[in-house]
């Protein structure tokens, strides 16, 4: 069998050949014949004619060799193929149209389903990557949805849960690396010794972190991903032992990582241990998460998700039974929760790029039924030909055959249009923002995307053959070169069939604009939203502080030197140093405990933005003060424990009384008197994680001495257009010490802009597919009336002989479309509100149906179709009955 | 195929395969060595003959090459493969049993039933 397929590909590749030699078989075969009859007497004309009608027709017995090879199938796709190019080409203004409604809705389609490929298909690149999971703490009554795991967690549970293979904790950081005077702030990972086991995938040059090098004082290895390994090393081979100075500190490099490795979405390039003291692993720390650590573990072959959750609920019950704070976190609603690895890390992006690819189908249909009604009118146009062929002698198959090799031919070249559409908008997507979405990174133009096209421009090929065959096979043979004879009134069903698919048209153009005008509004309404400070003219940087060569007091020392520079460079009114910035991408949150504040039954301790502050930090971001003072530079030098609350904060806890002189602890349990914090002033409440954050947890300021955190985040209100004074503030960071860069520097109206690009670009695309929609539906009502028009001529001509006035008849086709119109509303107002009710999980504050949308897209949709149809009814008024009558 | 009345449908492919098993021929050949090995009894349609070679070669019942012919022509001669020649060999078998059960068939007499 193989062999004979081998023998055929090679005929077929050399084609000419065979025919070459069939004839040349053929001629010899004459000759000797013609030879064998001139020696037996004849002469030689006589024999070779003899010869020649001996053997028969040479077409004949060439084609029955061919049959007999198996190349007649061939032969007949090769003719059918040219037939139906000749045809497209014959048509270019129907083939053009054609054409671009497929390259822009498969284009459209394949740019979206390249995300979704990438985001939400592709399996994470680790060995059986379904069994990995994520676990987290939560204590949804606390308003602290995630807090990720304490150190405590991690080894409480590795190895006490059977449900799992192999348990592991990391956190994401950033380092500064190299050699002073050249260094650089990396993407790092500081991970469990067991990480790479978890995931199955260690390095490939080297070794892992052993148990030993978990704490701070013998923790100086480190793991280069090959990424660094090539840039940093050149790729050298004999890279194991030599010292790498991280954050100032020298660390061995005892392995590097696959090229393949790629935990997520991180841009890691370096792999530290995960250190930590005893004390930080005492049952008193179960709950200080904080959302840093993150814990992964690898399920048992035969293990589900829901037997490691029982046995990770049995072991916190279990836990709790001595544990002090157990009362209030069972108050908080705690829990930790195992999840699916991939589909957790994915979750937020997963309703929005559904939508857009619901969204990107429907584009599709309307560009489909555009196509089939468009093949429809042509096929139309075509009955008397086909009637002809078919009288004499074209069986059903052969009409089939070469109405799916035309459409089939149709679809393929404009998937190829497609794919060069979907490369252009992958890259319209990075402008947007794409690879900024979880695994965005690997969204990629490849050849997985070229393959669905390729299936769906076939696929697509047989469903549009499919109504055009049955519609060129429906009729009987003497009706249609009647019907035709008469100048044509088609038949009732393809009538009703066009009609619908513009009803049907109109109905989807209208979800799509309705849609994104829900989106549009919903960023609106997010935009609108106050920040609860100034946002304009603020300058925002990040400085991350080695603790190694940043202790403490150095700290403070360094935020006093920052703050007294900053505060004298010209064009700055204010500055002032917080360690997390309002729309920073990180928010944490964490507990305070309010002197007299009892809890009542059922309400729990409640999680709270807490921020240290120095500089003059609440001028330079623009907060409003409601009542009291703001903490100033001096409260950071003085001892004196005093804080300002947000008004949010205020509300909770003293709805009826002063803030103002209200004592609280840091932390989940009330302290000693002296530790108490007084409150001096109230600030408004300011959103921290997003516009969108709907819960006012409430926030405190402590002086930045009593809260020294990882990050130093410096603001600047100047005068000056704020990315202009980026390089003077970097300078001056570098003055104080060359080898600490400043990061992120962005305005704080970027940021906010930034912060909104997963609503704003959904927004764009889908403003983008809706305005493709309407010109598709408007190429489509046109198409179909003008058809509608051109097939009743004479009939229209014979009534405005008999005295029809041509606002009658124009009336008559505006009466049509409006007909039409309405059908298409109707759907589309239901399919709107359907659509509007599952995007509810992606839009703020707008409901699933919004009046002044629907009016609006009412409105557009008219105005649209009206137009479409505007010139094939103004066409209808003007045809002159004389010579519409005298045709044919 | 089959226009004339005396080649049994199916007979044709028989007679090529022996017609080539004894050496190779040219398609010319092949109509002039079945002339000769039926004593002129059997006429092949010659335009029935290169179907049928061009189907047996796809069928890998017999290989094709080119070679000179008597008269230093280029020929294409076909040859036997293992295949054809087990072909033959049952095709053989399989006619002279339904032969000699026909010839018995046809000749008995009113005594033998």
């Amino acid at each position: 069998m193989f062999k004979r397929l081998r023998s055929l590909f090679r005929v077929l590749t050399r084609r000419r050949d065979f025919e070459d030699r069939m004839s040349e078989e053929l001629r010899f075969h004459v000759e000797q014949y013609t030879d064998e009859l001139v020696r037996s007497g004849v002469t030689p004309e006589k024999a070779t004619r003899q010869a020649q009608r001996d053997l028969g027709s040479l077409t004949n017995i060439k084609g029955d060799c061919r049959e007999a090879f198996g190349l007649h199938l061939f032969d007949e796709f090769r003719r059918e193929l040219s037939y139906a190019a000749r045809l497209l080409r014959k048509t270019p203004g129907f083939t053009a149209t054609a054409l671009l409604t497929l390259a822009v809705c498969l284009g459209a389609n394949l740019t979206i389903f390249a995300v979704i490929d990438s985001v939400l298909l592709r399996p994470l690149p680790f060995p059986e990557p379904g069994r990995l999971v994520t676990i987290f703490n939560t204590y949804p009554k606390a308003g602290v949805d995630r807090d990720g795991s304490s150190l405590t967690n991690y080894y409480e549970r590795r190895g006490h849960i059977s449900a799992f293979t192999s348990l592991s904790i990391y956190h994401y950081g950033t380092e500064i690396i190299g050699e002073p005077g050249s260094t650089e702030r990396e993407q790092t990972m500081r991970v469990s010794p067991d990480f790479f086991a978890t995931l199955e995938l260690g390095p490939a040059i080297g070794r892992t972190f052993t148990e030993e090098e978990t704490t701070s004082e013998t923790d100086h290895v480190a793991i280069l991903s090959d990424t660094s390994w090539r840039q940093r090393y050149n790729a050298d081979p004999n890279v194991l032992g030599r010292q790498i100075r991280v954050n100032g500190v020298p660390r061995t490099v005892i392995g590097v990582l696959p090229p393949a490795f790629r935990f997520l979405s991180s841009d890691a390039r370096l792999f530290l241990p995960l250190a930590s003291r005893a004390e930080d692993r005492t049952p008193l720390q179960r709950h200080s998460g904080g959302n840093v650590i993150q814990m992964i573990a690898r399920l048992q072959p035969d293990a589900t998700l829901a037997q490691a959750q029982s046995e990770i609920d049995a072991q916190n019950t279990a836990l709790e039974v001595d544990d002090p704070q157990a009362k209030m976190m069972a108050d908080a609603g705690f829990r930790s929760l195992v999840v699916p690895l991939h589909a957790d890390h994915v979750a937020a992006i997963r309703p929005t790029l559904l939508l857009l690819q619901a969204g990107a189908m429907a584009l599709l249909l309307i560009g489909a039924v555009n196509l089939v009604n468009l093949l429809l009118v042509r096929a139309s146009g075509r009955v008397k030909e086909l009637a002809v062929r078919q009288a004499l002698g074209a069986s059903r198959g052969y009409v089939v055959s070469e109405v799916i090799v035309e459409t089939t031919l149709l679809t393929l070249v404009g998937g190829l249009l497609g794919l060069a559409v979907g490369a252009g908008g992958i890259h319209l997507l990075r402008v947007l923002g794409a690879d900024r979405l979880p695994l965005g990174g690997r969204i990629a133009f490849d050849a997985r995307l070229a393959l669905v096209a390729l299936v769906a421009a076939i696929i697509m090929g047989i469903v549009f053959a499919v109504p055009i065959a049955w519609f060129n096979l429906r009729r009987h043979l003497g009706n249609a070169l009647q019907s035709e004879s008469r100048g044509g009134t088609s038949g009732r069903g393809a009538q009703i069939l066009r009609h619908g698919f513009i009803v049907s048209q109109i109905a989807l153009a209208f979800m799509l604009l309705a849609g994104a005008g829900l989106l549009g509004l919903s960023l609106e309404r997010a935009m609108a939203v106050s920040p609860g400070f100034q946002s304009d003219h603020i300058l925002t940087g990040h400085i991350l502080l080695p603790w190694a060569t940043y202790p403490s007091a150095a700290r403070l020392a360094f935020v006093e030197t920052l703050m007294d520079k900053t505060g004298h460079l010209p064009g700055v009114l204010s500055a002032g140093v917080v360690n997390n910035v309002p729309f920073s991408g990180i928010s944490g949150k964490s507990a305070a405990t309010v002197m007299g504040h009892v809890l009542h039954p059922g309400e729990s301790a409640r999680g709270h933005y807490s921020y240290g502050v120095a500089g003059d930090y609440f001028r330079a971001m623009g907060f409003s003060l409601r009542a009291g003072r703001f903490l100033t530079a001096d409260d950071s030098r003085r001892s004196q424990r005093v804080c300002v609350v947000d008004e949010d904060f205020a509300r909770y806890y003293w709805p009826h009384a002063s803030a103002i002189g209200q004592r609280l602890w840091d932390g989940s349990e009330a302290g000693k008197d002296a530790e108490a914090f007084t409150v001096v002033g109230v600030v408004g409440g300011a959103k921290q994680a997003g516009l969108t954050e709907e819960e006012a947890q409430g926030a405190i300021y402590y002086p930045y001495v009593f809260r020294i955190g990882d990050s130093v985040f410096v603001a600047v209100r100047t005068s000056l257009p704020p990315e202009s004074l980026g390089l003077t503030l970097q300078k001056v960071v570098r003055q104080i010490d060359a080898d600490i860069p400043v990061n992120d520097l962005r305005s704080m109206e970027t940021r906010i802009a930034d912060s909104l690009v997963a609503r704003r670009s959904p927004a764009l695309l889908a403003g983008l597919f809706s305005g493709i929609a309407l010109l598709l539906t408007a190429i489509g009502t046109y198409g179909v009336l003008s058809y509608a028009v051109a097939q009743r001529r004479r009939e229209i001509g014979l009534r405005m002989a008999l005295g029809a006035q041509p606002g009658q008849i124009r009336s008559q086709f505006l009466y049509l479309s409006l007909r039409l119109l309405a059908g298409g509303t109707i759907l589309g107002i239901i399919g709107s509100w359907l659509t509007g009710q599952a995007m509810q999980a992606v839009l703020f504050h707008v409901p699933p149906l919004n009046l002044a949308i629907l009016a609006g897209t009412m409105g557009v949709m008219g105005l649209v179709s009206l137009v479409a149809c505007l010139l094939p009814s103004q066409r209808a008024s003007r045809i002159s009955p004389m010579e519409a009558l005298a045709e044919e | 195929m089959g226009k004339t009345a005396e080649l049994l449908p199916g007979t044709l492919d028989m007679l090529i395969l022996k017609a080539v098993s004894l050496k190779p021929l040219h398609g010319y050949g092949v109509l002039v060595r079945i002339r000769q090995i039926s004593e002129d009894a059997l006429e092949i349609p010659q335009g029935s003959l290169y179907p049928a070679l061009y189907r047996l070669e796809h069928k890998d019942l017999i290989a094709a090459e080119w070679g000179q012919s008597e008269n230093n022509r280029r020929a294409k001669y076909y040859t036997l493969t293992a295949a054809g020649r087990r072909r033959l060999r049952d095709e053989t078998a399989g006619w002279n049993r339904l032969a000699t059960a026909i010839a018995a068939a046809l000749n008995t007499t009113s005594e033998e039933v």
